[in-house]
């Protein structure tokens, strides 16, 4: 081995135990750090992304009135193209209204914000929304969608969060299968991929009486997220052995989250 | 080192940026493209073993910060009577290593690369993302526990490097461009100390 190459060795190991023995703080600090750099770059992206997304969406909307356009005149197009916009704008504005009417049944004081990116990563579910310390968000606050709980607040920067979605393995909720006694702790598989995401509920009775269809709500103990959040519905009971499994249907879509609300104060007494 | 290999290090953070764009898949198993990877395995087989190290540390810092869920404070894992398993992930630096393994396989075929065979390097980087992929699955699996295999995982994996592979002669043209504007020779030193020898 070369001279160069094996002092370029020595560093690297030197190099890659620093990194190892990094304190969890240390970690979270530079993960803070990279948030914070990239998300200019997200934003203006995010913004690209959707104004082409628009366009295109433009472009398809034409092509299929491109037949009756053709014999239309000149002032029509022009119309048309208006009404194209406005319809948008319509589009826009009852989401925007959907999620305002959302916020005022809310029982929680909430924070709306959007997400600006979901998580290329390969095993890990996140996604980044664009309000962050700036707007008093902290790590660990609870996400909820329309739909349900969406998942937690993982990485705070000044402007934006990173969230781990309910549907990753890591995220763990109490909860509670609606209407039985049943009691248990959530959270996302690994291993199933291009399909619809599944929650796997743990620690159910061997011989619990859960039926498909019932509803999976939080139970607001061990103090992470409040009571009666809705998750989802049960797909499927397994009894075990030891204990019994069941599979749980996100009732979030997760393919279309969109505007999402984060908890700023839990309202309720945690269990 | 030069600014042949300054600029890798600049491609490799450029497309951390791109690699936030880039779409998954959900027809082919929420397939994707990994650029990160992509661009170090294509680097790393254009520069010696020292710069390559220098660009695995980079590359693969910039990858766990982006991914690696780090625990949250003890406060804020709940009541340990409720969750009483918060379960771990991955050692935040585990992917530098990764991703220097993966550098040296890459450079085990470099003499093919440097007689200008780079498909041989671009087959050779599919099949490292591959191994990158399932190494870093088993290291999931390691820490949290419950060995799953499932045929959609390995059609995930194999997707994604099938994916990343056909990028590959897209980088490589990146990369000898960027080797004629810093005027940086890709040649290997033990061809030119065999025929050397011959002579």
């Amino acid at each position: 081995m070369k001279p160069l190459n094996f002092i370029a060795l020595v560093l690297f190991i030197c190099g890659v135990t620093w990194v190892v023995t990094l304190s969890e703080r240390s970690v979270r600090r530079i993960q803070q750090t990279y948030y914070a750099t990239i998300t200019p770059f997200l934003k203006g992206g995010s913004s690209i992304e959707s104004q082409a997304r628009n366009f295109l969406e433009e472009i398809e909307h034409s092509k299929d009135l491109e037949n009756q356009l053709r014999a239309i005149e000149e002032e029509y197009i022009k119309l048309r193209s208006i009404e194209g916009r406005l319809r948008e704008l319509e589009t826009e504005n009852a989401e925007l209204r959907r999620a305002l009417d959302f916020k005022e049944k809310s029982r929680l004081n909430v924070i709306a914000a959007r997400v600006i990116k979901r998580q290329p990563a390969t095993w890990w579910e996140t996604a980044i929304i664009d309000k962050g310390q700036r707007d008093s968000i902290g790590a660990g606050v609870p996400v909820i969608a329309p739909g349900g709980l969406a998942g937690k607040v993982d990485i705070a920067s000044e402007d934006t969060c990173s969230m781990i979605l309910l549907t990753d393995e890591r995220c763990q909720v109490s909860v509670q299968v609606a209407g039985t006694p049943e009691v248990g702790i959530l959270h996302g598989t690994r291993g199933r991929y291009g399909e619809e995401p599944r929650l796997i509920l743990r620690h159910l009775s061997r011989e619990a009486a859960i039926l498909p269809g019932m509803k999976v709500i939080t139970t607001g103990k061990g103090g992470l997220f409040p009571s009666n959040l809705l998750i989802g519905t049960v797909k499927e009971y397994t009894p075990g052995p030891v204990e019994g499994v069941a599979l749980v249907q996100p009732s979030v879509n997760f393919d279309e989250l969109g505007v999402v609300f984060i908890i700023a104060q839990k309202n309720e007494p945690e269990g | 080192m030069g600014w042949y290999h300054l600029s890798l290090l600049f491609l490799v953070i450029t497309a951390c940026i791109f690699q936030q764009f880039t779409p998954t898949f959900q027809s082919l198993c929420d397939a994707g493209i990994l650029l990160v990877p992509l661009v170090f395995l294509c680097s790393a087989v254009t520069v010696g073993a020292g710069p390559m190290l220098l660009l695995a540390f980079t590359a693969g810092f910039l990858w766990d910060a982006q991914h690696v869920i780090t625990p949250l404070p003890a406060a804020l894992l709940g009541n340990p009577e409720v969750y009483d398993n918060p379960g771990g992930d991955v050692k935040f630096g585990y992917s530098i290593v990764l991703y220097a393994l993966m550098g040296f396989f890459m450079q085990g075929l470099q003499p093919l690369f440097r007689e200008g065979k780079w498909h041989v390097s671009a087959l050779l980087a599919g099949i490292a993302v591959f191994l990158y992929l399932s190494a870093e699955y088993l290291c999931v699996t390691f820490v949290r526990g419950d060995l799953i295999l499932t045929h959609s995982l390995f059609l995930k994996i194999s997707f994604t490097a099938l994916l990343t592979m056909l990028l590959c002669p897209m980088v490589f043209w990146v990369l000898y461009r960027l080797a004629g504007l810093f005027h940086h020779t890709i040649s290997y030193e033990g061809l030119a100390r065999e025929r050397n020898t011959a002579h």
